[in-house]
């Protein structure tokens, strides 16, 4: 039934959509039968999977607080790094608390850390006006990682915590295909979570505030509380991809809390669309994509040919990628499209309603400075 | 403050005054923007409130709705204090007020718009949304019905779809009137309702607030368009430079010398 809707609301009515699905289809497919031809290792493949849940992860806890709310989080990386931490910390049995205890704890720790700590720097910010927050964040951002670095006899510092068990090893499959799976049922459950919630009463109040808090203050929220819940759930679930990646990788160090991790969670979430979770998955694909795939621009016998690294180059990508979207799709690729209502609420009539939504939508687009040329081009 | 006999703007000792402010004070820097200020908003009313440019009405909206904090003075909403409130507070006391610059609700639809109104929803906290789902259902069901009721009535059901960022101005100005009653308020406050409207749109909201004030809705209304608020509202409070210059019945504000003074003569000595 969902499923039909969807096909219907989606790959009917909207081209564009259409397009960016098949697109995604044919690139999925490629590495499939990549992966049958032997061209790309199945370990490698499932390893990007993960990383790719992970990203996906971080955008759709980014695109709570920003896409639902409004509110600027540059400490992403702060809060997968205490997820992370959390969980390098008590399960791997070398790490300075030396603990060696059962994963569960690691991620109970995570989501307790990250969400005292979003308490902590909420307090004193989402009172003030957005802009408080943005600078609050960019300090906490480097705090935790100036912390993590120098507090050795805690954190082991810059030779960061080896010896992080793998999850669920009694699994009889792979180690790779195992956190690969973790990741989808994390994500799916996160996706879920983060639906049910958004869909509904609180996710229109933060809507509202997003656009216009002074209104959703009259109308009697109290804002202050709606914004501290969505930044203590964003907040949380970057931590538990941080607590993933941890059993991931296996490996962590503070290099990585540096802030181009935010940065490319931010791309992530404005690639994708703004406010919208299958927006956030997609996004995050598309900038691992760009982030693993340029790795191997290189091996690419044209370009080897010109006699130039292109690898490190992959941020100019990702620039150039954003500034196509700016131009050609300003929603994102994949923008908010429900109505902020109740599902179960909605009447027999809801389908054609949103039916005739789905439709103004693609009004708007058109008639917007940006959407209107390249639609316009492609329809004629 | 409150020694009647020689008290010479507002009139107070109402019977039953829904809101009730006692000598609010509030200055920016050197300027004293709400000067003293003591009025009482009967129930059941539409009371105007009119002046100059610079005259204080939106300072003392901001002041009786919570947005801005008062140097001196109080606010009372059904006799209870409110000063020490902040704006959601005083919404829930029954005080609700419109903005005389909305803003569009970026990604929402007249729909979405019209239910952020009624609250506190069940819906609005995350965990009934998992534990008492049937609740929120009803709720929600609930308040689309009373959404699409009122925008039927104020004649543009025919919006429900659009996004918000597409109404026009008036159009924009009607969908807050209806939201801000869905809220169940005991007054109204209402800050310029059809500044930037064309006449026809202008008078169906004049209609509209005539007839929830017929149905018992308090108002308190700013407004420029004189004709407009002459025609709707008694009685009206003229402030001047920050004080209650007086309050009277239309006519009697129309041939007031001190508010003629107001408008034409400036502010001079």
């Amino acid at each position: 039934m969902s499923v039909a809707t969807w096909v219907n609301d989606t790959l009917v009515r909207d081209p564009t959509e259409r397009r960016i699905f098949a697109t995604l289809a044919i690139i999925t497919a490629l590495l499939v039968v990549g992966v049958f031809a032997g061209v790309i290792g199945p370990r490698f493949l499932l390893f990007q999977v993960a990383l790719v849940g992970m990203y996906a992860l971080l955008s759709l806890g980014l695109n709570v607080q920003w896409g639902y709310a409004g509110l600027i989080n540059f400490s992403v990386a702060a809060f997968w790094g205490l997820g992370a931490y959390s969980a390098a910390l008590l399960t791997a049995p070398n790490s300075p608390l030396g603990m060696g205890l059962h994963p569960i704890f690691g991620f109970l720790a995570a989501i307790v850390v990250s969400a005292l700590v979003a308490i902590l720097i909420g307090i004193p910010t989402l009172r003030l006006r957005e802009d408080y927050l943005a600078i609050a964040s960019l300090g906490l951002a480097e705090v935790i990682r100036l912390i993590i670095l120098n507090e050795r006899q805690w954190t082991a510092g810059s030779s960061g915590i080896s010896g992080i068990p793998s999850l669920l090893e009694w699994l009889p499959l792979t180690s790779a295909a195992t956190t690969a799976s973790i990741v989808v049922v994390l994500l799916a459950l996160t996706y879920l979570f983060l639906r049910r919630i958004h869909r509904s009463p609180w996710g229109r109040v933060l809507r509202t505030i997003r656009s216009d808090e002074d209104l959703a203050k009259a109308l009697g929220k109290d804002t202050y509380r709606f914004k501290m819940q969505a930044f203590v759930v964003g907040s949380v679930v970057m931590a538990i991809a941080g607590a993933f990646y941890a059993h991931l990788n296996l490996y962590i160090d503070p290099s990585d809390l540096v802030p181009l991790t935010t940065f490319y969670i931010w791309i992530a979430v404005i690639l994708g669309g703004t406010g919208s979770n299958r927006g956030a998955v997609v996004g995050a694909a598309v900038v691992i994509a760009i982030r693993e795939g340029s790795r191997f621009l290189n091996d690419i016998a044209f370009i080897g040919n010109l006699g130039l690294d292109v690898a490190p180059l992959r941020l100019l990508f990702v620039g150039i990628l954003i500034i196509l979207i700016m131009r050609y799709r300003q929603d994102g690729l994949l923008p908010p499209k429900d109505e902020l209502i109740w599902p179960s609420a909605q009447k027999e009539s809801s389908a054609a309603s949103r039916g005739a939504a789905a439709s103004d939508g693609g009004v708007v687009t058109d008639g917007t400075t940006s959407g209107g040329p390249s639609d316009g081009g492609e329809n004629q | 403050m409150s020694n009647d006999g020689v008290y010479e703007g507002a009139h107070l000792d109402k019977d039953d005054p829904v809101l009730k402010t006692r000598g609010l004070e509030k200055a920016f820097g050197g300027l004293v923007a709400t000067d003293d200020v003591s009025i009482e908003i009967e129930r059941g009313t539409i009371t105007g409130m009119i002046g100059p440019n610079g005259a204080g009405k939106s300072t003392l909206f901001n002041l009786i709705s919570g947005f801005y904090e008062a140097d001196a003075g109080s606010v009372f909403v059904n006799q209870t204090d409110v000063s020490d409130m902040t704006p959601p507070e005083r919404a829930h006391e029954g005080l609700v007020r419109t903005f005389q610059t909305p803003r569009r609700l970026e990604g929402m639809s007249v729909r979405e718009a019209m239910l952020v109104g009624p609250g506190p929803q069940t819906g609005e906290s995350i965990f009934p949304l998992f534990f008492s789902a049937d609740d929120v259902t009803r709720e929600e069901r609930a308040n689309l019905e009373q959404a699409e009721e009122l925008l039927e009535r104020f004649e543009i059901s025919h919006l429900i779809d659009q996004p918000s960022t597409d109404l026009s101005g008036g159009q924009l100005k009607l969908v807050e009137l209806a939201r801000a009653f869905t809220t169940n308020p005991d007054i109204l406050l209402l800050d310029e309702p059809v500044a930037g409207v064309n006449p026809t749109l202008a008078n169906d909201i004049k209609r509209f607030i005539r007839e929830l004030n017929e149905e018992g809705q308090t108002f308190l209304i700013i407004e420029h368009d004189m004709p407009f608020i002459m025609d709707l509202a008694d009685p009206i409070i003229v402030l001047d430079q920050g004080r209650v210059l007086m309050e009277g019945s239309p006519k009697e504000v129309r041939t007031d010398d001190r508010v003629i003074e107001a408008y034409l003569g400036g502010a001079g000595p």
